[in-house]
């Protein structure tokens, strides 16, 4: 039941990523290679928070939002807002940047031997989640809110918007609306969620290392939102149940864990091949991924 | 003066790396409240001229100033919220986005692109939308009549409608933004007769609620009927603008561009 347990916890955590990963790709066709650089910096400095002072899990995420919502705009205006190929380099630049930093500045990360031990967060009052159960309960409660947050996103005239510029920038731009402006929210609310799903993953693990938010895991979670499908809230949700939970039923068939390890890879490789191939708007989704 | 083009040039460069000068000093003024009717062959930059007026291309000289803007340096969503709105030629609803959604789209910007506000204020953002819808169908009303069938295609992919019915829609579009200028890429190429007759009388009831119509046309008859001016651009300059009425159209047969380029010429000589 614990194992069970955990792996639901990690389910949920991946859900809030890939959602997050829906909204700048699916919605607005920004391909992001950084999300994990996000969610690094939202494990980080969410430890930071929870080693040092005694305040509840809102305000770290109020904290931590902020953070990686401003360091994103940073990225926005680098790239010439949000043209073109600039963009996906400018991410990839930024995923690279947050890995080193993570990995080289010792004193405060911890270098490559991370850090350990990091307490639990605190709810309402100051109570702190002990155990494995209600950091499931409370996982859940944060995956609920933000699936909740995102059909409101793609809802409201905002999302419409979005969902208009995806197809047909120049037409939307010429009704008066300003899409880098839609385009810069869109990265903002994405990196913004991925750093609360990073103080999830530390104060449960409770142990973080560089090793957790490399660019693979970027791509990782840019697989699990191909596969699952873009453009609404069913695809990220099956994406992310597709990769948290194939690896764990290959376990059971019994392999050694190099090669299962291996096969995982291949799986993933082989089935964002299929998908791409028969059904481009992955297995839920409801837009194809633009090929431009 | 709604609109002043002064002295525009702008080049290309072709796929063989040679320059090309494709304006060569347009200069065109459009009065507040006109329908003025632009022709030209084909390549001879018409489009070209709605992309500079709209900021889509920015890379010309000479200038243009719309309601005492000069539009050089605004980015074109700065220059729509100005006025002026754009049916592009060939331009469609957009797939994906119902009928409704695309109207909706033709209300200017009011908060939906600040998330963050329209999130924590959802009750003010369903409002605001509620009004944008209410537009929309009270547009549609005064565009077809009452019951008319694109009521009850509101929630129909924008896509699921015909070439020509898109066409019709995307202007039913335009009508709903508050835009003093609106600029028409061929609005009726490629709709059959039955379209044809209905942008006609949409553009009519468009005008008559004081917006300026600046409009590229192929079709002589149509512009006879709803122009009050024509200017004909070629080999890169405005090379005749005048009223309709001092063009001798043959009502028998429309007018072949030729002919018309000859009649203006010859009239004006
Ligand atoms: N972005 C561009 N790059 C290169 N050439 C262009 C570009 N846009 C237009 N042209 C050239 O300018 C000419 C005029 O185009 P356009 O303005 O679309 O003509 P029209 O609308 O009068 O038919 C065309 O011959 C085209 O080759
Ligand atoms: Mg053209």
């Amino acid at each position: 039941m614990l194992y069970i347990a955990h792996i639901l916890i990690i389910l949920n955590i991946y859900i809030i990523l890939v959602q997050a990963a829906n909204l700048t790709i699916g919605m607005s066709n920004l391909l992001t290679l950084c999300q994990a650089a996000f969610y690094g910096i939202g494990a980080y400095l969410g430890t930071l928070f929870l080693n040092q002072f005694n305040i509840s899990f809102l305000a770290i995420a109020a904290i931590v939002m902020t953070a990686t919502g401003v360091t994103s705009l940073i990225i926005s205006f680098a790239s010439i807002r949000l043209k073109g190929d600039f963009f996906i380099f400018a991410t990839l630049a930024f995923q690279m940047i947050v890995f080193t930093i993570l990995n080289n500045w010792t004193t405060v990360t911890g270098g490559p031997n991370g850090i350990s031990g990091i307490p639990s967060i605190k709810i309402f009052g100051l109570i702190q989640l002990k155990g494995i159960y209600p950091h499931l309960i409370f996982s859940y409660v944060v995956a609920a809110a933000t699936i909740l947050l995102m059909r409101n996103i793609i809802r409201s005239p905002f999302g419409r918007t979005m969902r208009a510029i995806r197809t047909d920038e120049i037409a939307v731009v010429a009704t008066g609306r300003n899409a880098s402006m839609y385009k810069t929210w869109a990265f903002f609310i994405s990196a913004a969620l991925s750093g609360v799903a990073g103080i999830l993953y530390a104060s449960y693990i409770p142990y973080i290392d560089p090793s957790n938010f490399t660019l693979d895991e970027s791509i990782f979670i840019l697989s699990a939102l191909f596969i699952g499908g873009i453009g609404n809230i069913k695809g990220p949700l099956l994406g992310a149940v597709f990769v948290v939970v194939i690896p764990e039923l290959l376990r059971f068939v019994g392999l050694p864990t190099d090669i299962a390890a291996d096969l995982r890879q291949i799986i993933y490789g082989l089935s964002l091949i299929i998908v791409m191939f028969c059904r481009p708007q992955g297995i839920a989704g409801v837009l194809q991924p633009s090929n431009r | 003066m709604l609109l002043q083009l002064k002295d525009i040039h702008t080049s290309f460069t072709n796929s063989r790396n040679e320059t090309f000068d494709l304006l060569r000093g347009v200069s065109l003024d459009i009065e507040e409240g006109s329908i003025t009717a632009l022709m030209g062959g084909n390549g001879s930059g018409k489009t070209t001229l709605f992309n500079i007026i709209s900021g889509f291309h920015k890379n010309y000289s000479g200038s243009v100033i719309f309601d005492g803007h000069n539009l050089k340096r605004l980015p074109p969503h700065a220059i729509a919220s100005l006025g002026i709105g754009r049916l592009f030629q060939g331009g469609q609803l957009i797939p994906g986005l119902t009928l409704l959604e695309n109207l909706q789209l033709g209300a200017p910007d009011t908060n939906d692109n600040r998330p963050l506000s329209s999130l924590l204020k959802p009750h003010q953002t369903r409002e605001a939308d509620l009004q944008k819808k209410n537009k929309a169908i009270e547009s549609l009303i005064q565009l077809f009549g009452e019951g008319n069938k694109y009521l009850d295609k509101l929630y129909d992919d924008g896509s699921s409608f015909s070439y020509g019915a898109q066409r019709l829609l995307s202007l039913a579009r335009l009508m709903i933004g508050d835009h003093k200028l609106l600029l028409l890429d061929e609005p009726t190429s490629g709709v059959n007769q039955q379209f044809f007759d209905t942008i006609k009388s949409i553009i009519t009831q468009i005008a008559s609620t004081g917006k300026t119509i600046f409009f590229i046309e192929h079709n002589t008859k149509f512009i006879r009927d709803i122009a009050d001016s024509c200017a004909i651009l070629s080999d890169g300059i405005i090379t005749e603008h005048c009223p309709t009425d001092n063009i001798a159209w043959d009502v028998a047969k429309p007018l072949s561009y030729n002919t018309l380029i000859k009649q203006l010429f010859h009239e004006q000589s």
